[in-house]
């Protein structure tokens, strides 16, 4: 026979670290990290150059490029050609989600190259 | 072969020589060329890369050279819209002078030259005389055009050009190098 003080002495030494365990343990719902909101980020091409040349972006950021030449340029995935902006004349832009990171061209000025780079979170 | 090197290397030789001759000599004479005989020489130079770059049209199946031309048509053609846009605005109208008469004439004879040509020969010489013809216009925009320029806007316009000449005559240099291995 357990004394009752000693039966609710004992239950209580075992349920606390329980609880303790049950307090700490992560569900997702719970904890959720702040949400990334996309930005949308611009590059320029003006005098024959992407500006900035390298951009870095997080995944699902947008990137606009305007073209801000004399002449019409195009934004052109390389090696594949996966995606292009098709002909950009002057004062046009066109934007893309950001997937990946990518090398990218102009296909009519093929001196003309920059890159995206995606951050991983 | 080799007299076929010869020959590309003496027309790019001479293509250089002549335009050196016309356009950065200029930098050297007392005479100064006024807004509107700068308007004129700017479109003269557009207009004679075209003149090039329809002759490449025509007579190359090169892809490479196929697509050079057809930008150097495009970009140069954006350029003269431009500069007779400004000078509509400005009421200048462009003035022929011994400069432009001369491009005019030495671009007659580079025609005369590329349309003696075909195939592998009409490419290399295509491009050499790209590089040679850019180089001496970027020359001419940097060293006489734009220190000659009096206003303001069209100096600009001949400022935001050399970029545009810069990139031609780095694809062309690229170009080149294929075409010379």
């Amino acid at each position: 026979m357990i004394p009752i003080r000693k039966f609710w002495g004992n239950s209580l030494i075992l349920a606390f670290p329980l609880f303790i365990l049950s307090s700490c343990s992560t569900s997702p719902e719970k904890i959720t990290p702040e949400k990334y909101v996309p930005k949308t980020l611009r590059v320029e091409i003006s005098q024959m150059k992407f500006q900035p040349a390298t951009i870095t972006v997080h995944q699902g950021d947008t990137v606009e490029w305007i073209n801000k030449d004399m002449v019409v340029h195009d934004v052109t995935q390389v090696p594949n050609s996966t995606w292009t902006s098709s002909s950009l004349a002057p004062g046009k832009s066109w934007k893309m989600v950001v997937a990946e990171s990518d090398d990218y061209y102009c296909s009519i000025h093929v001196v003309m190259v920059g890159k995206l780079i995606v951050q991983k979170p | 072969m080799k007299m076929l090197k010869t020959l590309t290397t003496w027309a790019a030789a001479s293509m250089a020589l002549i335009l050196t001759q016309t356009l950065p000599g200029f930098a050297q004479q007392t005479a100064k060329l006024g807004d509107d005989e700068i308007a004129s020489v700017a479109v003269v130079a557009n207009k004679n890369d075209i003149g090039f770059a329809r002759i490449a049209e025509k007579k190359s199946k090169n892809a490479d050279i196929l697509q050079f031309a057809k930008t150097m048509a495009s970009d140069h053609q954006s350029v003269i819209d431009q500069a007779v846009a400004l000078v509509t605005k400005l009421k200048v109208t462009p003035k022929d002078n011994a400069v432009s008469k001369k491009m005019t004439a030495d671009a007659k004879k580079t025609e005369k030259m590329l349309n003696s040509k075909s195939g592998a020969a009409f490419n290399k010489a295509y491009i050499d005389n790209e590089v040679v013809y850019h180089k001496a216009v970027i020359s001419a925009v940097e060293t006489v055009l734009i220190p000659q320029t009096r206003n303001a806007e069209l100096k600009s316009l001949l400022q935001a050009v050399v970029p545009t000449l810069k990139a031609h005559l780095e694809h062309a240099e690229m170009l080149q190098s294929k075409f010379t291995k």
